[in-house]
């Protein structure tokens, strides 16, 4: 064998170990969950699968009420979650853009948010928001006594904002550090041009600023939809998917189908337009990344 | 220089934001930390001026909670979840960065693709594949499902990290006759190490974290704290000040990692996109 030829295998034994790992890990549950979704599978009466049934589970869950009430709730808790995560962690960017003592000690407090474990961040905020001895209850009733009555969690739409407010605490901070990364690779000469002509600093900021943040506004904002279409820890131990089904996330109904109901055929199927959904926003970053690769 | 209205008002506002940020990031926590010395009585009010105990601390360990056991099983599923993940990793990421062959895009997209793949998506067939082994509620169970997602994450990092250093470096070394391997062993593994301890420090907090599979998989013998909290949630309602105690044994060990890899924190959690 000559060396080149060596060569060439050597690549392939260093990745070997990482392919062998992940086509078993993620290409075979894929591939056998999406087989799954095909048949009729009750775990609670039968330990093998059952036969296959087409289409049948899909159909079921276009006509399933808690499918696309899990939908729905997915959608606004995203949508909020990613704008405002996004606009925080903008604002906290610019804030702690200049490079002081003080903003360095701030940016690595940003850390701590984000590294903290989700499930815990569910549990540290419905203490929080207790109407009895929640202290964001309580400072929240102090400034405006009218919302005193308001049980948080207790009301639909304001579970879903917490839910939300959950996830922004965590992501807000990591989104600054990602934003103050860009902010400081930015040439100074526009700037400074513009300030000389006079304009305001909300002209700069609207006008050089932000377009040039685009590209990475957009894949902050592509990386985190997709972390939250499959939002699922805090759902747990904040709300328990209510009241009723007001918080019951796509990932969350899944994991209901498969492990409370055991129906592991239509957990399946519902998994799988979670696939398809995750992978459309996970094609337009991945694509995007790839284009920053070659560049 | 004079300040102009337009810049003393802005400098307002930046002062303002940064109050309001420091209490929006470090409250939660400062709250969580205050409950966990707190006695019931106090944990159930707002106090801010109580009498500090470490009894919720010692009461999490003993009976009926038992954290004891649940700490161990968290620190051996990352570890072992990272000591097998790194190491391919690293392998992995050279190869990416270093060669080019014909399916190294595709191979590449796939890698990172498959860190997008929904957990329960995973979950589903390993849960029956797992109750045929009798795997169900163990370690070994957590450890290769969390390699679905570490292994990934990691491969991406290490990758970013040998691309910046300039492949220069090694060519001398493979001129005097070494082999890649050894190439990889004694030039580049030591260049790269920050990138690589960084990515282990991921991983482990990654694993750390972790809870769908963890609630899923396990329900006596392998479960892991974050799912252990669900067990402060008894009939009497959530005892919060042990909760606070136990969420402390969760989080402090992971403030102290992340803090050690500050630096690297952005350009790791980009994947070396954002350059």
């Amino acid at each position: 064998m000559t060396s080149v030829n060596r060569e060439k295998h050597v690549k392939w034994v260093l990745m070997a170990p990482t392919l062998l790992i992940l086509i078993g890990t993620t290409l075979y549950p894929f591939i056998y969950s999406f087989i799954t979704s095909f048949r009729f599978w009750k775990l609670t009466r039968s330990p093998v699968p059952g036969k296959f049934i087409g289409f049948d589970n899909y159909i079921r869950a276009f006509g399933d009420a808690g499918f696309w009430n899990s939908v729905w709730v997915t959608v606004v808790f995203t949508v909020i979650s990613v704008v405002l995560s996004m606009v925080i962690g903008l604002a906290i960017a610019l804030i702690l853009e200049r490079a002081t003592k003080l903003n360095t000690f701030m940016k690595s407090l940003l850390i701590f948010p984000f590294a903290m474990a989700p499930a815990l961040k569910g549990y540290s905020w419905r203490f929080m928001l207790n109407p009895d001895y929640g202290i964001i209850d309580a400072a929240i009733d102090a400034v405006f006594p009218f919302m005193a009555d308001v049980v948080w969690l207790g009301e639909p739409y304001w579970a879903v904002f917490w839910l939300a407010m959950t996830e922004i605490w965590g992501w807000a901070p990591y989104i600054a550090l990602v934003f103050i990364g860009a902010l400081g690779a930015l040439p100074r000469e526009t700037l400074n041009a513009a300030k000389v002509d006079g304009a305001s600093t909300f002209q700069v900021f609207w006008y050089i600023t932000l377009p040039q943040l685009k590209p990475i506004i957009i894949m902050v904002g592509l990386l985190k939809t997709i972390f939250s279409v499959k939002m699922f820890d805090q759902v747990v131990t904040l709300t328990g998917g209510g009241p009723g089904r007001a918080t019951e996330t796509l990932n969350y109904y899944v994991y209901n189908q498969g492990f409370k109901f055991y129906d592991m055929g239509y957990a399946s199927a519902l998994a799988y337009l979670l696939v398809t959904t995750m992978f459309v926003f996970a094609f337009l970053y991945v694509r995007f990344l790839m284009k920053g690769e070659q560049a | 220089m004079t300040y102009t209205r337009d810049e003393k008002f802005w400098t307002g506002v930046r002062w303002l934001g940064f109050g309001a940020t420091f209490l929006f990031m470090v409250f939660p926590i400062f709250w969580m930390v205050i409950t966990a010395f707190k006695v019931a009585r106090d944990a159930y009010s707002t106090k801010i001026i109580f009498t500090p105990t470490l009894h919720n601390f010692v009461s999490i360990f003993q009976d009926p909670y038992n954290f004891g056991p649940l700490l161990l099983n968290s620190i051996v599923v990352s570890i072992c979840t990272v000591a097998v993940a790194i190491p391919a990793a690293t392998c992995a990421g050279y190869a990416f960065s270093r060669y080019q062959f014909k399916t190294k895009n595709a191979l590449m997209v796939a890698v990172l693709s498959s860190q997008f793949v929904p957990p329960v998506v995973v979950v589903l067939p390993f849960f029956t594949l797992f109750r045929t082994l009798h795997l169900l509620d163990t370690r070994l169970a957590l450890v290769i499902l969390n390699l679905s997602f570490v292994l990934p994450f990691a491969v991406w990092m290490i990758k970013g990290f040998v691309d910046a250093l300039p492949a220069d470096i090694e060519s001398a070394a493979v001129v005097d006759g070494c082999n890649r391997f050894q190439v990889l062993r004694h030039i580049t593994l030591p260049l790269i190490m920050p990138g690589v301890v960084t990515s282990a420090v991921f991983g482990f907090i990654q694993s750390w974290n972790e809870f769908l599979f963890a609630l899923i998989l396990t329900n006596r013998k392998a479960v892991t704290l974050t799912v252990g909290l669900m067990g402060l949630h008894t009939d009497k309602g959530i005892l919060w000040e042990h909760m606070a105690a136990a969420g402390m044994l969760i989080m402090v060990p992971i403030f102290v990692l992340s803090f050690t890899i500050r630096e690297y924190f952005i350009e790791g959690l980009t994947m070396g996109a954002v350059k």
